[in-house]
């Protein structure tokens, strides 16, 4: 049954469609991270949250202003303090095992180089002394001794520092692509962890909502009479209902409950309006099957109508549940963001709306690498799976030719 | 004897509408039909498109249910039966569609569509159903490879095999035809119209044939009904059609038959004006208002349907009493 489906004139069909080809590809490389996500605990919720570098670090392609440069500096040499004392009610204190302390010094991948506590408390204060020095200027772009001052800076922290090895250089290279937000934390740990919640989200209320809208619409345009009054009331109801505001409503609805910052809320809300688009292609596929020969066939021969819908009816509506599945995963994906924007959607953990909605105030100060990195990944699975349900449509339905 | 015997049959399309779905309106399909067919008979059919033999045909194995009338099947009155009750004879008598591209499910294989209703009815045993459906798809024509295959890998003439062999399957006493052959090329409907003869023979059918083309009702039956909106007006043998006919319709059927004479080049009897609508029945003969021989009584009421000689009945006015 499935080889025949591979062989199928649709399926021959659309492996033809290179561009969808390419689509499907993509969109199994967003599915794969996000079960590695999920199964393999390629990331967990925790690692999004960390603080891995200084804040609002400017993305892989991003260039550095001298500013810029002196607060990082700040940032690393004081992790280093830290390391080695620590304030106690406005005293500061030596800490009793700067080895430990050292050790554990991590930002990111890269690690505490190997330390005498001795000598590199010698280093610290050389540098903090460099650093008050240069903070005395006032504008540090104008005054042209200030950038070799720097530069000695820089590689004095430097060398607090080791880089890590193969892999832990690969994933500090990785973390810090993205640039930072304003908390420190990577970006790009944040928009990959994102296609988890949003293939979650895009999967489940898909799944969920071409169920229940095909049962119905089937049930609905099959048995016709009061199921049918009752279907088209209900979808009727639903859809003058601005999809927006019941989701708002119902976000909030769920405020305080158990169900408080998983994506159930998410889900429930979704599903009550997306089974809408499904049940009604359905129901007019169904009424136009259910007056077909074979149907009358089956009929005279015997079967019972609940047999013949299962049979001969839901089968033959196949292609249009594929076909609307992505579409609702796409409109899941986009519902999802936008309401993780406006607050309502994803509470723990980030989202792309979340990020796109932080980084408001970000852009205005040129920082948009946390909006593009969002914006970015989205872009990429919307895209394919529009081609997707495109490609699908040309391949399965027989009407479009 | 006769093996069904259908009496004064109507069926009506309710038409709902307007506000909360009242019946506004009625499609009246078939208008007191009453026939008979004797075991082995092929009874034919005929009509213009819209006249109601395809709902009669299908009222007659209860895909529809009559509006009113009875149906009596080897004596038992189907017409009230429930879906429980009507199982035993859902697998004496079967039906072969029109359109050979709709009659099959287009995800089911051959076989599978076959074997559905062989298992359901326990016709054999499920152990040789593999090859009780192997020895079918042989016997109707089809290549032995064709079981694994799905609909949309054949030709209408062969999906119209699939569909008698799937009506076969239940060992049916019964068959309706339902213009098995009008989808299909002259040459193809040859070949169903010999396969379904044989097959008649072998399995000792009794065929209800439903067509628009006099030609194969001639070639193919016993008798025939010909039917015009929703009424019988004339039923006769089919060896004497063209003597026998005496309707205005039936000779204007005939008329309109090309004749297979390069040189006869008279100009084909057409028929004036248009159906009647079935929505809102005309008093008296429904064909008056396109009858060259209408009389005034025509329009007042129908005529009876009143038999002429052996198997001949006709409903009209216009021909002789004295002759009747």
């Amino acid at each position: 049954m499935i080889a025949k489906f591979f062989q199928s004139r649709g399926a021959r069909r659309f492996r033809r469609n290179r561009i969808a080809m390419a689509s499907l590809a993509l969109i199994l490389i967003y599915v794969a991270i996000a079960l590695a996500i999920i199964v393999g605990d390629l990331l967990t919720l925790e690692d999004t949250m960390d603080r891995v570098g200084p804040a609002n670090l400017p993305g892989s392609w991003g260039s550095q202003t001298t500013e810029k440069r002196f607060e990082d500096i700040d940032y690393y040499l004081r992790q280093v303090e830290r390391a080695l004392y620590r304030r106690q009610a406005g005293q500061i204190i030596p800490r009793r095992n700067p080895e430990e302390a050292l050790k554990e010094l991590r930002l990111g991948s890269l690690q505490a180089a190997d330390h005498n506590p001795v000598a590199t408390r010698k280093r610290v204060d050389e540098a903090v002394a460099l650093f008050e020095e240069l903070e005395e200027y006032e504008d540090l772009d104008a005054e042209p001794e200030v950038l070799p001052k720097l530069e000695e800076l820089e590689r004095l922290v430097a060398a607090f520092y080791r880089p890590a090895g193969a892999m832990g250089g690969f994933s500090r290279w990785l973390e810090l692509s993205g640039g930072t937000d304003r908390q420190g934390r990577s970006i790009a740990i944040r928009a990959i962890y994102s296609i988890k919640v949003a293939i979650q989200v895009g999967l489940v209320t898909a799944f969920i909502s071409i169920l229940v809208g095909s049962l119905l619409g089937a049930a609905a345009g099959f048995y016709g009479g009061w199921i049918d009054h009752l279907v088209i009331w209900l979808y009727s109801t639903f859809s003058s209902i601005p999809n927006l505001v019941l989701l708002t409503l119902l976000a909030y609805m769920f405020t305080g409950s158990i169900f408080d910052g998983t994506l159930i809320p998410i889900y429930v809300a979704f599903c009550m309006t997306f089974w809408i688009g499904p049940c009604r292609v359905i129901r007019g596929e169904t009424l136009k099957l259910r007056e077909l020969e074979y149907v009358q066939a089956a009929t005279a021969i015997g079967f019972g109508k609940f047999y013949i819908l299962l049979r001969h009816i839901l089968p033959n509506t196949a292609h249009l549940m594929f076909i609307n599945f992505s579409l609702l995963f796409i409109g899941a994906i986009k519902s999802e963001v936008i309401l993780s924007f406006l607050g309502l959607g994803v509470k723990k953990g980030p989202s792309w709306g979340i990020m796109i909605s932080q980084s408001g105030q970000e852009v205005i100060n040129g920082f948009f690498w946390q909006i593009g990195t969002a914006t970015a990944l989205m872009f990429g699975l919307v895209l394919a799976f529009n081609i997707l349900t495109d490609a699908l449509q040309d391949a399965f339905d027989p009407k479009h030719v | 004897m006769a093996i069904l015997q259908v009496q004064d049959l109507v069926k009506h399309f309710p038409v709902h509408g307007g506000f909360l779905g009242r019946v506004i309106s009625k499609v009246h399909a078939v208008n007191g039909v009453s026939f008979f067919i004797e075991a082995g008979e092929i009874l034919g059919v005929v009509g213009e498109s819209g006249c109601g033999k395809s709902t009669l045909g299908k009222s007659v194995i209860r895909l529809l249910k009559p509006t009113s009338g009875s149906i009596l099947y080897q004596g038992q009155e189907l017409s009230t039966l429930d879906h429980q009750a009507m199982m035993p004879y859902r697998k004496k008598m079967q039906i072969v569609f029109q359109d050979p591209y709709s009659s099959l499910n287009p995800r089911m294989t051959v076989h599978a569509a076959i074997a559905e209703g062989v298992r359901f009815h326990g016709v054999v045993p499920d152990t040789e159903i593999d090859d009780y459906v192997q020895r079918l798809i042989v016997k109707v024509g089809l290549q032995a490879d064709a079981g694994n295959k799905f609909p949309h890998e054949f030709s209408g003439g062969q999906r119209q095999r699939i569909g008698i062999a799937r009506a076969l399957a239940l060992k049916p006493d019964f068959i309706v035809a339902d213009e098995p052959v009008s989808a299909l090329d002259v040459s193809i409907q040859a070949q169903i119209l010999n396969l379904l003869m044989e097959l008649k023979e072998e399995f000792n059918l009794t065929i209800l044939f439903i067509s628009h083309d006099l030609k194969v009702i001639e070639h193919f039956c016993d008798r025939v009904l010909v039917m015009y909106l929703g009424y019988v007006v004339e039923e006769l043998p089919c060896h004497r059609l063209h003597e026998a006919a005496l309707h205005p319709y039936t000779r204007a059927l005939l008329g309109a038959n090309p004749v297979n004479d390069p040189d006869d080049r008279r100009p084909l009897a057409v028929l004036e004006g248009s159906v009647p609508s079935p929505f809102d029945l005309p008093p008296g003969c429904p064909f008056a208002s396109r009858c060259s021989e209408r009389r005034d009584e025509c329009t007042i009421r129908m005529p009876p349907l009143l038999s002429r000689g052996k198997q001949h009945r006709i409903a009209c006015y216009a021909i002789d009493p004295i002759t009747r």
